[in-house]
This record gives C-alpha cells, sequence and structure tokens, in this order.
C-alpha cells in the first residue's frame, strides 16, 4: 500500500511539474546561475546549475552533460553562454569550443534539448565561441573561423544553423565578443577594431563601421576592446578593454553605426576586460581582469557618460586559486543589479560574489563572506550567466 | 592549469609537427643518473682564446628539442664549453650557424633598420647571433651587439672578437643566442655555455686551492613557446622528477668551489645543498660574475633565470648524504610553475675534482670595474615598470616594459632608443613590477647595484646584472627595486638593450633599446 501510494505520488508530482513547466509557470520566482565548464579532451564538458541561496551565493543543483569537449580557456570578453527567457521556452545555450557545438538546455527539465553545428569550417578551438541571442537567432562568433554563424531558436531549446558571416578586424584580428540589440549586432576583434552589423534580416550584413577603438589608436595598439555590451535603448555600445590599467570606451551608435569612441581610463585597477551594464543602467560593473576587482562606474544613460564609482579589494584566492576574473552576470535582474558573480579562471575555478552598496553618488564593492563558491565541474571557468537574465 | 590547456591546446591545433625528427645535429647527453662531469675547458693562451662553435639542433627520443654549440677538441666532439678568460684578453670566437630548416616554424622578424652586422636579412628561428651575458664589454659589431648582428645558416660564419676589459670583474658569465623572438628556441635544452674571467682567488681568497665545480643548469620544453612540462638539465644530464638522478661527487668533508649559471629558460632556481635533510649554510663568493664585498652565508640562494651564483659548499662525513635542491617558487597567478625538485643526488667519494682554484695570490678588489662607484651620488632618476596584457588565458598576450611616461609598446628591431644618457652618467632605476608574475630584470654591458627593494634600502647591495622583481599580489604598492647604474665607462658607448630574462617575455618584446652617448 505504501509502495502504491508512493507510485502515484511520485506520478501526481511529475504530473504538477510537467504541466507548470509547459506554462513556464515552473520558473517563476526561480533563480539559477549557470556555467559553461569548458572541459577540454579528454574531459566531456558539460553546464553547471547552481540555485541561488537565501544569502545570494550559488548553490550547486546539478551537471548537465553536454556530451562533447570545451578547451578550458580563451578569450575574456566573450560570453560562453547565453540565457534566453521566452515566454514559450527558456534555455540555456553553451558552447563547446573543443567540439564545435552549441548546446541547448531546457531550464525546465534540464535536459539537453539540442545540439546544433555551424559550418563545416566554422571552429573555436583556439579561443573559444562566443554567443550573442535576441528571441529569435542565436549568433556563435567562431574564434578561429572568424565567422559569425547565425542559428534559428527553435522549440526545445534547438537551434538550425542557417548561415555564415565572415568577421575579421581591420588587421586582421579574429572575432572575439559580441552584444545585440534591435537590429544591432556589435563585435569585438583581436587587433583592436569594431564592428556592428545589421541583423534586421536574421543573418549579419556589416554595417561598414569596422574602426579601430580610440583606445587603440591612442595606445598605438595596445590596447583593444575586448567585451562589449549595449543600453536597452540602442543609443551607446560600452566596451570594456584589455589594458595594463583601466579602460572602458563608448560609442554612440543612435545612428545605426559606430561612431568614434570616447575613452575613459583610470589606473585603480588593471585591465577591464569584461563590463555588464546594470539594469537600470545607472552603473557599468567592470570586471578588473588582471586586477583581481571589481568596479562599478556610474554611467549616465542619457548623457552616455561615466563618472566615479568604486573598485573592490581584491577578491580572494589570487594566485592561490585563480588567475584571472572574467566572466560576469547580475545578482539581481532589476535596479541596479546589487553587485555581480564573476568567474575565477584558475587551478580551482569559482563564483565570486562582490555586492554593490550605492547612494546613487558614491558606492562600495565588497566580496560577501563565503565568497567564492567552489566551482568544481571547470577546468578554468571563464563564461556565467543567470537565469532569468537582464532583460535588455 | 592554464598551462596544461595551452600545452592540450597545442597538439590539439598543431598536431605533433613540433616533434618532426630533424638531423641529430648535437652531441649525444649523458645518460641519466650518471657521475656529473664538468664541461670541457678552453682556456686563453697568452692572453687570447680562439675557438669555433658550430650550432646545431637535435631533437631527443624522447621529443625535447636541443640547440647546441659544437666545439670540436681534437677528435672529440663536445657541447659548449667553458671558455676561461684573463681580464685583459682577447676572445675569438668563430660562429657558423648550422641549424636545419625547421619547417614547423616558418616565421620571421623583421631585419633591423640601418647598419647590419654579419650575414644581414630576416631574423628566422635558424638565424643566431651570441650574446656574452654580463661581460662588460663594448656594444658594438664583432664584440657585444646582438641588435643587428645576424648570422644566417649556410654562411662561413662569423667572428666575434670580444677584448675583455683589463677591470673586468673575476667570476661566472655565460654565452648564448640573442635573436630577437627566437631566443628562447635556441636557449631551449641546450645553446649555452660558462664563461668565466679567472681571478677569483685574487678577491675572494676564501677559494684560494678549493676543488672548482662548474654546473650550467638549462631547461628544456617540448615546445619552448607553450611552457608545459619541462626537464631541467644539469651539465646536460637530465634531473627527472622520478629516476636515477645526476652525481655530483665530493670528498667527504671536503669544500669545494661551485659556480652554478642558472640557464634556463625562464625557472627562478632557489638554490639548496640538504644533507641529510638539513639545509648546509652556502658561502656566497659572488653572484652575476661580481666577487660580493664579504662573503654572505645563506641557505638557499634564488638565482633568476640567468643568475649565476658562486658559493662554497662543504660536503657531508663520510657515509652522510647530500641532495643538490631547488625549492618552488611562486611566480604569480600568470607566471609559470617553478617546481621543487633535487637537481643532483651529492656522493662522497675519494676522487678528484677536475680543476682546483689557484693557491697562492695576495686579494685585492682595487681596480675592479664598480668597485666604488656605489659611492658615487646618481644625477639622473628614472621609473621603468613592467606590465602584461592577457585578452584571454591563450591571449592575445603583450609584454611591456616601459619607461615611466612614454607609450607601452613591445621592442621592434627598428625602433629608437627608449633611454638616451650619455657616458659618465650615474643613474637610479626604479623598476616596478604591475604585473601578476615575476619578472627578471636585466642589462646588457653593465652591472648595476641593488639599492632598495620595496623603497627601503636593501639588505644586501650587490652589484648584479640580473634581478628577479615579484609579481603584484592584486593589492598593495607594486614591488620594485631602484638600482644604480653606472655608464662612466666609456666602453659602455652605443645602444644596447634592457629585458626581462624570462625568455618568452623577450621574445615577444619586454625589451627595449638604451643609447649611451660617448
Amino acid at each position: 500500500m505504501t509502495r502504491f501510494l508512493k507510485s502515484w505520488g511520485l506520478r501526481l508530482i511529475g504530473l504538477v511539474a510537467g504541466i507548470l513547466a509547459l506554462s513556464g509557470l515552473g520558473m517563476a520566482g526561480t533563480k539559477y546561475v549557470v556555467t559553461n565548464d569548458d572541459s577540454a579532451f579528454p574531459f566531456p564538458t558539460g553546464v553547471s546549475i547552481y540555485a541561488v541561496g537565501a544569502n545570494g551565493l550559488p548553490v550547486f543543483q546539478q551537471r548537465v552533460a553536454t556530451g562533447g569537449f570545451g578547451i578550458g580557456g580563451g578569450y575574456f570578453g566573450m560570453n560562453r553562454i547565453a540565457v534566453l527567457n521566452r515566454s514559450d521556452q527558456q534555455c540555456v545555450y553553451s558552447t563547446e569550443a573543443g567540439s564545435g557545438n552549441i548546446v541547448g538546455i531546457s531550464l525546465t527539465t534540464f535536459t539537453v534539448g539540442g545540439i546544433a553545428t555551424g559550418s563545416n569550417t566554422d571552429a573555436g578551438t583556439s579561443n573559444g565561441i562566443g554567443l550573442a541571442l535576441n528571441n529569435n537567432y542565436l549568433y556563435a562568433s567562431f574564434s578561429d573561423s572568424n565567422t559569425i554563424g547565425t542559428f534559428q531558436i527553435q522549440s526545445g531549446c534547438s537551434l538550425a544553423f542557417i548561415g555564415d558571416t565572415s568577421a575579421v578586424g581591420l588587421g586582421g584580428g579574429g572575432i572575439n565578443a559580441m552584444a545585440l540589440h534591435g537590429t544591432m549586432l556589435i563585435t569585438t576583434y583581436t587587433d583592436g577594431s569594431i564592428e556592428s552589423f545589421d541583423i534586421s534580416g536574421g543573418t549579419p550584413l556589416s554595417n561598414g563601421d569596422k574602426q579601430a577603438s580610440s583606445a587603440r589608436v591612442k595606445s598605438q595598439g595596445a590596447i583593444y576592446a575586448n567585451s562589449v555590451d549595449i543600453t536597452s535603448d540602442g543609443h551607446y555600445a560600452l566596451f570594456g578593454d584589455t589594458s595594463t590599467s583601466f579602460n572602458v570606451e563608448i560609442s554612440d551608435i543612435s545612428s545605426g553605426k559606430l561612431t568614434k569612441t570616447t575613452v575613459y581610463k583610470s589606473m585603480a585597477s588593471i585591465s577591464s576586460s569584461t563590463v555588464m551594464l546594470s539594469p537600470d543602467e545607472s552603473l557599468l560593473y567592470v570586471i578588473n581582469t588582471q586586477g583581481a576587482s571589481v568596479s562599478a562606474l556610474f554611467f549616465d544613460k542619457n548623457a552616455g557618460k561615466l563618472s566615479g564609482g568604486c573598485t573592490s579589494n581584491a577578491v580572494k584566492g589570487l594566485s592561490k586559486n585563480y588567475s584571472y576574473l572574467t566572466g560576469v552576470s547580475l545578482i539581481n535582474q532589476t535596479g541596479n543589479g546589487g553587485g555581480v558573480y564573476v568567474a575565477e579562471f584558475g587551478s580551482s575555478s569559482g563564483i565570486a560574489m562582490v555586492t554593490l552598496t550605492s547612494s546613487g553618488k558614491k558606492c562600495m564593492m565588497q566580496e560577501v563572506s563565503g565568497s567564492p563558491v567552489s566551482d568544481i565541474n571547470s577546468p578554468g571557468l571563464l563564461s556565467i550567466g543567470t537565469y532569468p537574465p537582464r532583460s535588455f | 592549469m592554464g598551462w596544461l590547456s595551452k600545452w592540450l591546446l597545442a597538439i590539439v591545433v598543431c598536431g605533433f609537427s613540433f616533434l618532426q625528427p630533424v638531423a641529430q645535429n648535437c652531441p649525444a647527453r649523458p645518460n641519466n643518473g650518471t657521475v656529473v662531469a664538468d664541461p670541457f675547458n678552453i682556456s686563453s693562451q697568452n692572453g687570447t682564446l680562439s675557438a669555433k662553435f658550430t650550432l646545431g639542433h637535435s631533437v631527443d627520443t624522447a621529443g625535447y628539442t636541443h640547440y647546441c654549440y659544437n666545439y670540436q677538441a681534437g677528435s672529440q666532439g663536445v657541447e659548449a664549453p667553458t671558455l676561461r678568460v684573463n681580464p685583459g684578453d682577447v676572445l675569438n670566437l668563430n660562429v657558423v650557424d648550422a641549424i636545419q630548416d625547421n619547417p614547423s616554424m616558418p616565421m620571421d622578424m623583421a631585419p633591423p633598420a640601418g647598419p647590419k652586422c654579419g650575414d644581414g636579412g630576416a631574423a628566422t628561428v635558424n638565424s643566431t647571433n651570441v650574446h656574452f651575458h654580463g661581460m662588460n664589454v663594448p656594444p658594438v659589431c664583432h664584440q657585444d651587439d646582438v641588435i643587428t648582428t645576424l648570422i644566417q645558416p649556410g654562411t662561413p660564419g662569423f667572428q666575434f672578437s670580444v677584448h675583455v676589459p683589463a677591470t673586468q670583474p673575476p667570476g661566472l658569465y655565460w654565452y648564448h643566442p640573442h635573436v630577437h623572438g627566437f631566443t628562447e628556441f635556441q636557449v631551449n635544452g641546450g645553446a649555452a655555455g660558462a664563461l668565466i674571467v679567472e681571478g677569483m682567488e685574487k678577491v675572494r681568497p676564501e677559494v684560494a686551492g678549493l676543488a672548482e665545480r662548474v654546473f650550467v643548469i638549462r631547461q628544456q620544453y617540448l615546445v619552448p613557446w607553450i611552457p608545459g612540462p619541462y626537464q631541467l638539465t644539469i651539465n646536460y644530464q637530465v634531473s627527472p622528477l622520478i629516476g636515477a638522478k645526476p652525481i655530483i661527487q665530493m670528498k667527504p668533508g671536503e669544500k669545494q668551489f661551485w659556480r652554478v649559471a642558472n640557464a634556463t629558460l625562464q625557472d627562478f632556481l632557489q638554490l639548496q645543498v640538504q644533507v641529510n635533510g638539513t639545509l648546509r649554510p652556502l658561502e656566497i663568493i659572488a653572484l652575476d660574475g661580481y666577487p660580493l664585498a664579504q662573503t654572505r652565508s645563506q641557505n638557499t640562494i634564488l638565482v633568476p633565470p640567468a643568475g649565476r651564483a658562486e658559493f662554497i659548499v662543504q660536503a657531508p662525513a663520510e657515509g652522510g648524504s647530500a641532495v643538490f635542491f631547488t625549492q618552488s617558487y611562486s611566480t604569480g597567478p600568470t607566471g609559470n610553475p617553478d617546481l621543487a625538485q633535487s637537481i643532483a643526488n651529492v656522493e662522497t667519494t675519494s676522487g678528484n675534482a677536475t680543476t682546483s682554484m689557484p693557491k697562492t695570490t695576495p686579494p685585492t678588489a682595487e681596480g675592479v670595474k664598480f668597485f666604488d662607484f656605489a659611492r658615487q651620488p646618481a644625477t639622473i632618476q628614472r621609473k621603468l615598470y613592467f606590465s602584461e596584457e592577457f585578452g584571454g588565458t591563450n591571449g592575445p598576450i603583450q609584454f611591456y616594459i616601459t619607461v615611466d611616461g612614454q607609450k607601452q609598446k613591445v621592442f621592434q628591431a627598428n625602433e629608437e632608443p627608449v633611454i638616451s644618457t650619455k657616458v659618465g652618467a650615474i643613474e637610479d632605476w626604479t623598476i616596478e613590477n604591475r604585473a601578476l608574475e615575476t619578472h627578471a630584470f636585466h642589462i646588457h654591458q653593465i652591472h648595476f647595484r641593488v639599492i632598495e627593494v620595496d623603497g627601503k634600502p636593501a639588505q644586501n647591495t650587490d652589484l648584479r646584472d640580473t634581478i628577479e622583481i615579484p609579481f603584484w599580489e592584486g593589492k598593495g604598492p607594486y614591488h620594485s627595486v631602484k638600482l644604480r647604474m653606472d655608464f662612466s665607462d666609456p666602453t659602455t658607448a652605443g645602444t644596447f638593450l634592457f629585458h626581462c630574462h624570462i625568455l618568452l617575455h623577450e621574445d615577444l618584446g619586454m625589451m627595449h633599446k638604451i643609447l649611451v652617448s660617448p
């Protein structure tokens, strides 16, 4: 009898869960932190899924094996994981650079919904495959073939490959990071150039605005834009530069093309390879890739200008546990975001949690007690995401 | 982990093309677990040392690349002999480049602008030249110019004629190739040897009559530009992490004078001699070829890449055992691991060392270059800093050494000097490390005196030509050294280099020129 009840009980729970999943209601209020494990051959890679504990720290839930191989490294600025939050499906897309795949995982069932590959020549085995998506298309930057693969998002988190677009920097630099807004996709290249594409037809077409960023020009080749983010109104593109200091650049893209970037430089820390706007766009979070710290700069979204801000102390474990701070995602998806989760790449990867306290004019970034959370499945964590993602 | 992923990546990207068999042009190396022999010696006669080296290239059965200086001693081919000269001698060295083409490395570097020395042309992995590291000789063609000197394969060779100053400090120096972009390849596993300026006993009488040992510690990688697994060798004998170790023989209780050159690509050696598990004090006689003002006893001697340490070691008593050891050294989050390992086992025996220091010379340091320059005030202050840019774990990477206030840039062979000064100048250079990796500062042609470390007076104001500057820990001020540079000798006039002596960094541009005008 007990066995009978248990069996029916489980079926009932399963049925309810299934209905909730189908309706999308199963995700309501749920928060996840997701990481691309990026394990290199011979260790199959996967995606690690963390719940968010009461204190905000990620709590490991499960690993979804994706079957292929990562490369355990690559460019800092590119996002190797992207989260789709559509009314009909919630998915995590993750790249397997060693195998050349993009894997879609359903966040309602935690199962692989599809594995897509690009063309025969698409490859990112040296430095990874980056992602950017909207509700209909997912774009993949293949860092070896210097191509942008366009994939149509289909049901069940699967993807259908549509075609490739060549994407090479002014000086032959490889494609790195991407961000998109509306009909515009922006890329960075490893030679310090940047470019935008028109994606109104799905497949990217160059806007003919490829240019060296101002910091690149001023530094005579020393500094280059690594990551990129775009404001919710599509007015500005913000670039996080790789540098021996701290450099961020902003381009007015309201015309539909990139314009000459304005440089913001500081000696507050070393490098600034990844950036992310807060949900209310009052702040730009900057990860000091080689400086072991996290900064937040005040952003005037109307004027497109940065000012002031604050920088955290060195995040714990530099040298001992990690070498670089890399990917970034927001703690909260409203207001100023409340701080960030940061990927730690090193001998023992982790997820650091650095919170923000702000009065609007002054701020403080501080790593919380209990941070970092070990990311045991990744040999070198570079990319991190959250569900729900930021709304733009 | 970063280095491992890079290494695996190299295999994925390149396959094993770098393991292609090449002509075996280097002499056979000593077997593992055998007695360490000193390098073959060539000494000057009547004020001149003449020798001919042929630079070759081999890959061993384990896949390790060896470059080598071949010297023909009668019917015997020997590798990288120790060159022994006296102050005031002339070193005539003929170098022939016999490197077989390496098809897996077709890249080349632009030749320097301006006058050529040697064969000219583009610098490639098959081009070479020679730097006489630490020697205070002129930076001119046929002496110690590495900016314009190029020796190409298939040519008759190139004649160096190095005039050793009469004031050259007695001590251990070394020679190695220095072609920008490719130095690491050729020093990897072999093309380097000891150069000794005789007369140490004249300034440090403690060594008179002692058995002398010369140990050149080298490092070899499977793929020099992907720092993965490596091996250390001592006088070309591999010192495996597991397996039979090289054997150094000493008489029970005997004191020997060890002259150790760190000819590795990037290993910071923390040298120790452990006797029955206890650290044995080492009496330091000289560092970087320069005799210390006073002998100093230390249990551990940190020798950066390219540095040298000369010290007295006492053997264990009869029946005791000892180990020549290097402790692990943290080079920082983005540095490569320098692992702890024993380099050789010390075995007590009744045999004799091959050479001994002369016994009878009244000691004096008068007349030795730089003897008293620390007492002279500096007239010019400069600040330089090391920094690195990583755009990803596998690159793009940029390595910089920058004069504060100037733009950061990597070295170009045709660049203008970033520092100009005049003969007679005494300068203080503060070198800061803003990178997450330890660097090793080296300047050609002169020694410098270490006067401050991290802004405080140096505990040991030694004269050096290479000095380590630890990595930044992510908080607090950058580590730094203040170095007093003496350009008063007219023989330093010319254009020469300063750089990080981690050879990958040097090859990738962490280097610049200085012009010393007459």
